[in-house]
């Protein structure tokens, strides 16, 4: 890949990836304000805060705003995660001026107007409440309750706390949006049937007076640490199946045995085909159709969980069987073919991504937000072939100790236990 | 078997697109055509369970299988150099796959957790009652993935002479996109495709559904939801009518190109997000004609408010709907219409998987021969075929209207 990079003069990080023979462009803008970085106490500031960027700016109210979007058709969206927000657009390459200047203007400009405000605190409201009959959703929130304690970024889902939501004014809005949407330790990364100088005249064009309200507020983040087995069951009325989340904090993706953890979760249950869990627990024992693992990049510990979808008489029979296979990994009972095929399928993943210019985008972002190195993209595929078996049972038993998890459980009413 | 040439990156997409689906099954066996796509994925004399996953996972493919009323589809996105593997393995569990009882017995249990799944979506229980209440012989009316009941009661020898009858070249699309010389994708493919043995042709399934002849209604109550929902589906003609270039963009009018909750920032200048979203009395709205072989719907989906009623929103709904179908949108709108449309063609064509998706669907369901056959029916789409399309479809007679309604826990 034939990457180019750039830094504006206000910090913000520009990367260029052009693609021969494509039309389109795919855009990332990642902003170091996801959760992480939210005031302690406000969870769901950063996205009302994002969702209300996208509702009118100083030059374009909300339907001018719309109306150029969709004037040059671009696909676009804005989401926080625990580590950014990222917003995620792609236009023809021919449009990427005006994608950038529109993109600009939501993230340096926005007006928070009082109305729009109000309509995006209504709709979270909304979907606040819906998530509280979603199994999904549910589970995930008493596992994020069961993990992280009190005051810490990941207790609570992006989506935010009620209360917060239901208080936040636009003055609340305009304030976090000074101090959180900042170009230093941004980066905006361009993919596809563009050219590198267009990218970087574009960028600079757009985003020149972005500049950085302050300093930022310091945030002292307390240890997640699980001391034993920790479960909590959730009743979700008129349900059929059950969704589990079972999983353990886990390490900053800045931490230099990320990547082994990495193949450590694939082998584990990243894929529902090539991990042990996925192979156990649905193609030999029928009991879930689906059931993957997830292992969070940020600067903290990032939810490392497997989730899963399971019939309420199989609840106990799915954990259990999942737990199993841990502890062959903690007891060192993997072998030099499950790890083969874990790093043979984390790399071919990578030549597979090239196929589009969102996949080339994002393949970029990870390295370069978290400043992993001009040569990650290079290096990256190395790293993960060069992870041992070894490792792989280290992370396993200092991350995924098997008696020391956290459990949670969404849906109908389970089975008496024996 | 169709290759198109996409060098850009080294990637190939290989799909095969069979003729059967929820369309040709009879009540009694509902869900037989996916409860099959599942047992494709447990192995072949040559391939036994597990070779298929594990080579697939160690080329870091993108692969997977879905099923609809009209196709059961099988794709995989590979590496360029190992495309000739997925070919075989493609060709070999067309003819070969091992259908077991006790493998059978086995996936039952995975394909219930998948039912079980949807039926946690207050969104699907409402589709699902929707589409059996739309059609009152068509056999669309029977949906997909089939009732639990069905998917309990079904047999290892039922699936496989549903399998045999079904899975031959003569009843398939083969579809190859990437990184090779498109006369070479296709010589391979004929290699691996043309020693096998063609069935007796299959006629299609003789169900057309009669006429309508006035509005329908359901409502389905549940405590498994807390925002109420509304779906309105409009019998739309099927992908080969010449209306359909112009339902899709009738479509994008309505709620966009791209449809995607409160994170999403495209699609908001379409009519039904101006008069819903905007106006807070929907937190969702999508509208969507689907390419199918059959005539089937025209269907828009909105989520509401905490406190907004079902029969408000309705009657913006239909407003919008009649408006639409009575004046041409204007010249400004229409602009925007065509330039999602061409943005989203754009996209499609640059990512090799969907690029072959997009001509296997067009393909497969009759709306087009190329890629570049319904891009140019595409183009030439003009405001009043929109509204003519809108009034043709968004008539009394061929209306179902579905309410979802919370109930207190």
């Amino acid at each position: 890949m034939d990457i180019r990079r750039h830094r504006l003069d206000n910090g913000l990080r520009v990367a260029a990836i052009p693609i021969p023979g494509l039309q389109s462009a795919a855009v990332l803008l990642a902003i170091e304000a996801g959760q992480w970085f939210e005031p302690i106490g406000r969870p769901g500031i950063g996205r009302l805060c994002a969702l209300a960027m996208l509702r009118g700016t100083t030059t374009r109210d909300a339907k001018a705003w719309a109306d150029a979007l969709d004037g040059i058709g671009a696909a676009a969206r804005l989401d926080v995660g625990s580590h950014a927000a990222t917003f995620s657009a792609q236009s023809l390459g021919s449009d990427l001026d005006v994608l950038l200047e529109l993109m600009a203007d939501a993230v340096v400009r926005p007006a928070f107007a009082p109305t729009e405000v109000e309509l995006v605190r209504e709709q979270t409201v909304a979907q606040i409440e819906e998530d509280a009959k979603n199994t999904r959703a549910v589970a995930e929130s008493a596992w994020r309750e069961l993990v992280y304690p009190k005051g810490h970024p990941f207790r609570v889902r992006p989506i935010g706390d009620l209360d917060v939501v239901r208080a936040a004014s636009a003055d609340d809005l305009r304030d976090y949006h000074r101090r959180a949407i900042r170009p230093d330790g941004a980066v905006l990364v361009v993919a596809g049937g563009v050219d590198a100088e267009q990218v970087f005249d574009g960028s600079a064009r757009a985003f020149a007076t972005w500049r950085a309200g302050g300093t930022r507020e310091e945030r002292t983040v307390p240890e997640a640490r699980l001391v034993t087995a920790v479960r909590k069951l959730e009743i979700v009325p008129d349900k059929t199946q059950s969704d589990v989340v079972l999983g353990w904090p886990g390490l900053p993706r800045t931490d230099p045995r990320f990547v082994a953890a990495r193949v450590s979760n694939m082998v584990f249950a990243a894929d529902t085909f090539a991990s042990r869990v996925g192979h156990v627990v649905r193609d030999e024992l029928g009991l879930a159709y689906y059931v993957f693992s997830t292992l969070g990049g940020s600067r903290g510990q990032s939810p490392w969980v497997v989730r899963m979808g399971v019939n309420p008489i199989n609840v106990e029979r799915a954990v259990s069987t999942t737990l199993d296979e841990l502890r062959k990994i903690v007891d060192g009972k993997v072998t030099e073919d499950d790890l083969e095929l874990a790093q043979d399928k984390l790399v071919g993943e990578l030549d597979v991504a090239r196929e589009s210019p969102a996949g080339v985008a994002s393949l970029l972002l990870e390295g370069e937000i978290f400043e992993l190195g001009p040569d990650y993209a290079e290096r990256y595929p190395r790293e993960l072939r060069a992870v041992r078996l070894e490792q792989v049972v280290e992370i396993a038993r200092t991350f995924l100790q098997p008696d020391r998890h956290a459990l949670a459980i969404a849906g109908p009413p389970l089975p008496e236990r024996d | 078997m169709h290759a198109l040439e996409a060098r850009h990156a080294p990637v190939v997409s290989l799909w095969v697109w069979y003729q059967v689906g929820g369309r040709n099954e009879v009540p009694g066996t509902t869900g037989m055509s996916h409860f099959l796509e599942h047992m494709l994925f447990k192995g072949t004399p040559r391939h036994p369970k597990g070779d298929l996953d594990k080579l697939l996972a160690r080329y870091g493919a993108l692969w997977n299988a879905f099923t609809s009323e009209d196709v059961t589809c099988y794709f995989e996105t590979v590496p360029a150099e190992r495309y000739p593997v997925a070919l075989e393995l493609e060709a070999d569990r067309m003819r070969n796959a091992l259908i077991t009882e006790e493998e059978t017995n086995a996936e039952r249990n995975v394909i219930v957790s998948e039912r079980e799944g949807l039926e946690n979506d207050p969104s699907f229980l409402l589709g699902e009652q929707l589409q059996a209440v739309a059609f009152s012989r068509h056999p669309y009316a029977q949906g997909v993935i089939g009732s639990k009941e069905e998917i309990k009661l079904m047999t290892r020898d039922g699936l496989y002479a549903h399998y045999r009858r079904h899975y031959a070249p003569n009843n398939a699309y083969f579809i190859v996109a990437g990184d090779a010389p498109a006369s070479e994708l296709l010589d391979r493919a004929a290699a691996a495709f043309g020693p096998l043995d063609a069935e007796v042709p299959i006629e299609p399934p003789k169900a057309p559904e009669p006429p309508q002849y006035g509005e329908r209604r359901v409502i389905v109550r549940r405590a498994g939801g807390a925002l109420p929902i509304i779906q309105i589906g409009h019998k739309a003609p099927r992908a080969a009518d010449p209306r359909a270039p112009a339902l899709s963009a009738l479509a994008v009018a309505l709620a966009g190109a791209t449809a995607g909750g409160g994170e999403a920032a495209s699609g908001r200048s379409a009519r039904l997000y101006r008069a819903l979203v905007d106006t807070g009395l929907a937190t969702t709205v999508d509208a969507s004609f689907s390419l199918m072989k059959d005539p089937y719907l025209f269907v828009v989906e909105a989520h509401l408010r905490p406190g907004v009623t079902h029969d408000r929103v309705e009657h913006v709904i239909l407003d919008e709907l009649e408006k639409i179908a009575r004046s041409p949108l204007t010249d400004s709108e229409f602009g925007r219409v065509r330039r999602q449309m061409l943005s989203a063609s754009a996209f499609m064509t640059d990512t090799i998987t969907w690029r072959a998706w997009r001509f296997g669907q067009l393909l497969a369901t009759g709306a087009a021969a190329s890629l570049g056959g319904w891009y140019d029916r595409l183009a030439a789409v003009t405001a009043e075929d929109v509204r003519s399309a809108a009034d043709s479809v968004f008539r009394e007679k061929g209306r179902t209207v579905g309410w979802f309604v919370p109930e207190p826990s």
